[in-house]
């Protein structure tokens, strides 16, 4: 860092030494350490310390990065800069290890998880914690604890004996000869000289235990060449039976490296196949058609009310297997257009009663937009979503089953590992797409997981794998290779011989080594202001745009009985026949086909058989055939010769005269009548009313039955259902049996123990009987029940219940823990379980009253 | 980007046949996508698993077939159908069938993990033997046509190497004498010869026996030649004597009434799966001589016991003959495994652009029913109510003046109903060929028929297949088996046979209006109509007004 007259000796103080840019950068990498600002540095400086930030600032670390801090871990307290470089390059000075050493010292410096000048490096004490070999957390070195630290707690006789056996001279006391011991270790000549003498088994021991772990197991009578090592302090005990190969025996063996392998440099991306850039662009611009396609599509099939919302949230197993088969997709596949629908807001619960998802509103307006906004629409809000579609139908850590739509899914890592592995696409030769298992193992360095044996799968990689087939299937990349218009959205700028500017990203506001650094930054997404974001997706409209095939106004018809769109069609076209026919086969063209009940279905919705003709001869670029035509008016002569109606009652009388009569009549209006046949009015109201109405006009109707019967109407007695006789209701409450009487005792005496029981002095406390509550402090309470628990004593307690209401209770408790004491209830006269905040006091019970 | 060609997202191909490219096109493309439909502007091509076996038995890879799509294409292909194709077509050829000098027959791999993967399938342990060497594995040769069937099923296609014994020798030879192969069957032959086994397809009428009697030819063996019905052992007998140097002598029939077993000896399927007391007493058959070809006519209709026995003939070189891959049983891959993959294709619309056969003229004529019909036809139970409606009065008369109108013309009265096509005989006073017809009386009907002695013949189902009927020009149809669509294609083929004076044939099927009749029709027509024949619709009254 910047040169300073008196060393630091706080990271508070490192940081006060640092200018404004330093700051702002340290805080742009770690942004949890303003949230909330903090007050002054020393603040800062503890923020930073705290285990939290640590850990989140250890995992954001490049592999080589960590592995610094790794090495620092295991190195003297301070370290100068040439030992730590030691420990990364080795004795023979790796020069790659070398090159990069100062930019990671500079990063960790720059993250304040180091400080103080290059001949005091000191890394925080918390990291130095977490990064640390102990035997619960080995490190990811291997390595194991110092002399200093395996000899802790070791007899200064046994100590002696191993200075001597290890050929040094004996000192006064342990302190004196650890430090002999431990700088005999360290030094290569006078080491190699003593292994020298080892035993061959006693070499080939060692070197089992040298890259870790290194503990290994001894039995109580181990053999010579073990005894040899042992004895010179090769070996030392950790536990019976365990030994450990010291820090120092195990650099020396190692050459000086921390690891076994340091990986300087970022592993390059490779590309797998180069496709023509052009091949590229347009597969991708198919897909991206196929992307519009699909998610009309789903909405389409939810237009009139999707699936249900499950009580969970989310969409049901079978709902996605059904609406998968109407894309005609995998159900992984399905799950990705479904979540992006809703990523993007086009689709969302109604939040009725039974909740079902629908299309917003803000789908319809999608729908007006040109087709390559849509896409970028989709895109974007791919690009920004933290859900992720990939693990539908996976399981959370409770094993509930993680359904589409549903809670669960956000991974808040998705954008940035989105965001970075189409970075790395776009930094392949245009046209060339990734060799996957490289790009993985590249932002596996990026990002490294701190466990010592990671999982091949872990939640980046996945993210990472998702990203590339999400991307293929969104058309950001076509054949696999990131397309112009991908890179566009990005905000990247075009591959070669473009003039566009970078993007204004965190790098340009990093100090100096930043810029140096062969790597692009490994950091969030850069902050695109919505004016650089709009630019963007602009670009990539405008990219997009002239490869998207133009909507056609017209099909092919064909005699048996299909259409073919050989193309996307207009929308309004696109309606009327996705009515008129059934849809058989879609993709770049759409199969369509005539049945009878699809043309029915058109009929239903109110066409003509003559409109239908004219819209197939006015789209269609060849004759109507025949058979369709046909087809067409056969449907239409049939269409509606049946009409099916609801009515209430109906009038029917072989005289039109009357019929006519009550039509005219005004008083009529009420019923609703129509007249459908000569000598049938049909009515709205029900027959009783119509019956009375008709009576009142004065005529005299007679109702008829179902089998058409005159109904003879006489009076007829009216009856309930089944009823109870009323039970007599006498004065006063029942007279309480034997049982009941019992009880209402126990809980009368109980409480008039709990109220009136001596109980010894305490002057601070309430006493029982004058109605006060006892009052003990809540550590006395907690002794006092765990006394009384012991001797199985009752006590007297103070209780308030959940309503705020004061009570007294005598208990014997049987169990104190976790906040809760479980008591038998004298009062009560039950076992009852009481949490300990809610007791105001305890007194114990006077001798002779328990 | 203008191709001729669409891919759809359900692997069917869509060609615009009146695209400059079309036949460039159809011509890359037609090694391994299926022509599923030809109507008159878009014909669809489907691509299969099947079909990319096909392409890759006949020596295609993978990347021909991806660059035939790409280069074809109007819209981008999708980059996962490229990826899928190729996965396809790599699953062929991993496992092959091939002799071994020591072991006899043997299954090898040249990726091992796929041998390891359907060794441990159940359905194969028990055909296989000891294993070899890490990629090899003894199959015993009885099962040879059990393991294809079955790595098919699995997905694992087995190229079968091994060979054919050539059997008992023959001479046969082509008499081209006054005809010749036409170019296309020769072609036939010689794919299917170049091959080993397989089916070749072509449309009926275009001449099938011929390519039967030409692979004979090279085959220089004794022959067994499957046939659907006695019939059309005759046909064949008639044609090969005719076409070949083979004598009367040299041909046996074996069939329900005669059982001979000669050098060229033709079976019907009937009798070979003639069942008694639970075994299938004929089917030794197969095993009565050394054959070197087995010919399979009408491989659409192979019965299921037939496939069973042809399992244990995967050693002799094996001829499929069809009009149509559709089996409405859907077993279109044991056709794959057992007979062997699809050798030739054309299509019927192509045959008869080249004049081979006759252009057809297809009319479905709608008769109304009577009110008292509609009622009874109405309260008619279920499986009664497509005989009703099948056989109503009208059609009768529709049928008379249909005949009225092609009268001096050699006309076929096809129907389901033997009440129906008798009261068709009477009025139309033609004779009726029926189940219970002998077959001498057939023959001499149709000889008749032939002559031109008589010019309206009534046939029932009997007559579906395989009479060669040469100069029939015009068929009517009154009533069929329900919906089958092959039926329709056999009857239409009725009528495809080159005219002496380049007639046009028609073709009419009578339905009544608004009935299952029409259902079953739609669904009959619709192969000839994806096959680009496209039907006419009249009505009764037009025929009944034109003729009077």
């Amino acid at each position: 860092m910047s040169p300073e007259t008196t060393a630091p000796r706080s990271l508070a103080e490192a940081l006060r030494a640092r200018d404004d840019a330093s700051l702002s950068a340290l805080l742009r990498s770690r942004p949890d350490l303003i949230t909330p600002v903090p007050t002054d540095l020393t603040q800062l400086a503890t923020r930073a310390g705290t285990r939290a930030s640590v850990v989140r600032a250890l995992e954001r670390l490049d592999r080589f990065t960590l592995q610094t801090a790794e090495a620092l871990a295991v190195a003297r307290e301070p370290a100068t800069y040439d030992e730590l470089l030691g420990l990364l390059a080795g004795d023979d000075g790796d020069p790659a290890a070398t090159a990069a050493f100062p930019h990671a010292l500079a990063t960790l410096r720059e993250q304040a998880l180091l400080w103080g000048a290059d001949d005091r490096l000191r890394l925080v004490r918390t990291a130095r914690e977490l990064l640390a070999p102990s035997p619960q957390h080995p490190s990811p070195t291997g390595l194991g604890p110092t002399v200093g630290e395996a000899t802790a707690g070791m007899s200064p006789g046994r100590i002696q004996e191993i200075v001597t056996a290890a050929g040094l001279a004996t000192t006064h006391d342990s302190v004196s000869a650890v430090a002999s011991l431990s700088a005999l270790f360290s030094d290569r000549s006078r080491m190699s000289a003593l292994l020298d003498e080892a035993p061959a088994e006693a070499v080939e021991v060692l070197s089992r235990l040298v890259w870790g772990p290194p503990y290994g197991q001894v039995t109580a009578e181990p053999a010579p060449h073990l005894r040899w090592l042992i004895a010179r302090g090769l070996l030392l005990p950790t536990a019976p039976g365990t030994v450990v190969l010291p820090r120092e025996v195990a650099l020396h063996l190692r050459a000086g490296r921390a690891h076994r392998v340091t990986q300087p440099v970022a592993p390059a991306v490779e590309a797998a196949t180069v496709h023509g850039p052009g091949a590229v662009d347009t597969a991708a611009a198919g897909q991206a058609y196929t992307t519009l396609a699909t998610v009309e599509e789903l909405l389409k099939d939810w237009h009139e009310g999707g699936p249900p919302v499950l009580r969970a949230g989310g969409l049901s197993v079978r709902d996605l297997k059904r609406t998968a088969v109407a894309l005609d997709v995998p159900e992984p596949v399905a799950a990705f257009w479904v979540e992006l629908a809703y990523a993007a807001g086009l689709v969302a619960s109604d939040g009725e009663a039974d909740e079902r998802y629908a299309a917003t509103p803000a789908y319809d307006t999608w729908l007006e937009l040109p087709a390559a906004e849509r896409w970028a629409r989709l895109a974007s809000a791919w690009l920004a979503a933290t859900r992720t579609a990939g693990l539908v139908g996976g399981r959370d850590a409770k094993d509930r089953t993680l359904s589409a739509l549903g809670p669960g899914l956000d991974r808040s890592s998705a954008p940035e590992v989105r965001h970075r592995v189409l970075t790395l696409l776009a930094g392949l030769p245009e046209g060339a797409s990734p060799d996957a298992d490289s790009l993985l193992a590249r932002l596996h360095w990026e990002r490294p997981s701190r466990a010592v044996r990671p999982a091949p799968d872990d939640l980046r990689a996945r993210l990472a794998r998702w990203t590339l087939s999400e991307a293929e299937l969104l058309g950001v990349t076509g054949r696999g290779a990131l397309s112009a218009q991908g890179r566009a959205l990005l905000g990247l700028p075009a591959p070669a011989g473009a003039t566009a500017t970078e993007p204004s990203g965190p790098g340009d506001k990093l100090p100096a080594h930043h810029k140096r650094r062969a790597v692009p930054p490994v950091t969030a997404p850069p902050p695109h202001s919505p004016a650089e974001q709009a630019a963007a997706t602009a670009r990539a409209v405008a990219l997009l745009a002239p490869l998207l095939p133009e909507p056609l106004d017209h099909v092919l018809l064909q005699a048996d009985l299909t259409a073919v769109a050989p193309g996307p069609l207009e929308r309004p076209l696109a309606d009327t026949l996705g009515v008129l026919a059934d849809v058989e086969s879609k993709g770049g063209a759409t199969v369509y086909r005539f049945t009878p009940a699809s043309v029915r279905r058109s009929l239903d919705a109110g066409r003509s058989a003559s409109d239908l003709h004219a819209f197939l001869a006015a789209h269609s670029r060849t004759p109507v055939p025949q058979p369709l035509a046909y087809l067409i008016d056969d449907m239409a002569r049939r269409h509606g010769h049946l009409r099916i109606g609801a009515a209430s009652a109906y009038v029917r009388c072989d005289d039109e005269a009357v019929l006519n009569e009550i039509l005219a009549d005004k008083r009529s209006q009420e019923f609703g009548l129509r007249r459908i046949a000569p000598t049938v009015l049909v009515a709205q109201a029900d027959p009783t009313t119509l019956l009375a109405g008709l009576r009142t006009m004065g005529f005299a109707p007679a109702a008829e039955s179902a089998e058409g019967d005159v109904l003879i109407s006489r009076a007829h007695a009216h009856r309930t259902p089944p009823r109870q006789a009323p039970e007599p209701v006498p004065d006063g409450p029942p007279v309480p049996d034997a049982t009941l009487l019992g009880a209402a005792i126990r809980a009368i005496r109980a409480g008039d123990l709990a109220s009136t029981a001596p109980r010894k002095e305490d002057p601070a406390a309430g006493r029982p009987g004058d109605g006060t509550l006892p009052r003990t402090s809540s550590a006395e309470t907690l002794a006092t029940m765990q006394a009384a628990v012991m001797t199985g004593e009752a006590v007297w307690i103070g209780y308030v219940n959940a309503e705020g209401a004061a009570s007294q209770r005598v208990i014997a408790p049987i169990r104190v823990e976790g906040g809760f004491v479980t008591a038998y209830d004298h009062t009560a006269d039950e076992v009852r379980t009481y949490p300990l905040h809610r007791v105001t006091g305890v007194a114990e019970l006077a001798e002779d009253q328990s | 980007m203008n191709g001729p060609l669409i891919v759809q997202s359900d692997k069917t191909l869509l060609l615009e046949v009146d695209h400059d490219l079309a036949d460039a096109c159809r011509r890359a493309i037609a090694p391994f996508a299926e022509l599923e439909r030809a109507p008159e502007h878009i014909h669809t091509y489907r691509v299969t698993p099947l079909g990319l076996w096909n392409a890759r038995a006949a020596g295609h890879d993978a990347e021909q077939v991806v660059d035939a799509l790409v280069e074809f294409s109007r819209y981008p292909v999708p980059h996962a159908l490229l990826v899928d194709i190729a996965e396809t077509m790599d699953r062929y050829g991993r496992l092959t069938l091939s002799k071994h000098p020591a072991h006899g027959l043997v299954l090898t791999t040249t990726d091992r993990p796929v041998l390891e993967e359907v060794l441990r399938s159940k359905r194969i342990a028990p055909l296989v033997g000891a294993r070899i060497d890490p990629d090899t594995v003894a199959v015993h040769p009885s099962e040879r046509g059990q393991i294809k069937q079955t790595l098919l099923k699995l997905g694992w296609p087995a190229e079968d190497l091994a060979g054919y014994v050539d059997g008992e020798a023959h001479a046969i030879e082509l008499d081209e004498t006054g005809w010749a192969l036409r170019p296309y069957q020769r072609q036939a032959v010689e794919n299917f010869w170049h091959g080993g086994s397989g089916v070749v397809v072509l449309p009926c009428g275009a001449g099938k026996t011929l390519v039967g009697a030409g692979a004979m030819a090279e085959a220089k063996a004794t022959t067994l030649i499957l046939v659907t019905n006695t019939v059309s052992a005759r046909q064949w007998k008639h044609e090969l004597v005719k076409r070949t140097s083979l004598t009367e002598d040299e041909i046996g029939e074996y069939s329900g009434t005669r059982k001979e077993i000669r050098p060229v000896t033709i079976a019907t399927y009937q009798v070979l799966t003639t069942r008694r007391k639970g075994v299938y007493p004929h089917l030794e058959l197969f095993d009565s001589r050394d054959w070197g070809l087995i010919l399979y006519d009408e491989v659409h209709l192979l019965p299921a016991p037939v496939f069973k026995f042809t399992a244990d003939l995967q050693a002799r070189r094996r001829l499929g003959l069809t009009a149509t891959l559709v089996r409405e049983d859907g077993r279109e891959s044991d056709v794959f495994s057992l007979i062997g993959p699809k050798r030739f294709d054309a299509p019927w619309k192509e045959i008869e652009a080249q004049g081979y056969i006759a252009p057809a003229d297809c009319v479905e004529v709608r008769v109304n029913l009577t009110d008292s019909e509609r009622l009874a036809y109405a309260t008619a139970e279920n499986e009664e109510k497509y005989r009703f409606c099948a056989t109503t009065a009208t059609k009768r008369k529709v049928t008379e003046a249909l005949v009225r109108r092609f009268a001096g013309q050699q006309i076929l009265v096809i129907g389901q109903y033997i009440d129906q096509l008798d009261e068709l005989g009477e009025h139309l006073n033609a004779p009726v060929i029926k189940g219970e017809t002998s077959n001498a009386q057939r023959e001499k009907l149709f000889d008749a028929f032939r002559e031109g002695e008589i010019s309206v013949l009534v046939v029932s189902k009997v007559a579906n297949f395989s009479i060669d009927l040469p100069e029939a020009t015009v068929a009517i149809q009154v009533s069929g088996t329900f919906g089958s669509r092959q039926e329709e294609a056999q009857r239409l083929g009725r009528v495809l046979r080159p005219k002496a004076d380049g007639h046009q044939a028609h073709f009419y099927s009578v339905v009544a209006r608004d009935t299952i009749d029409q259902d079953f029709a739609a669904h009959r027509q619709r192969f000839l109509a994806e096959q680009g024949y496209a039907y006419r619709i009249m009505d009764a009254d037009e025929v009944l007004a034109d003729t009077e």
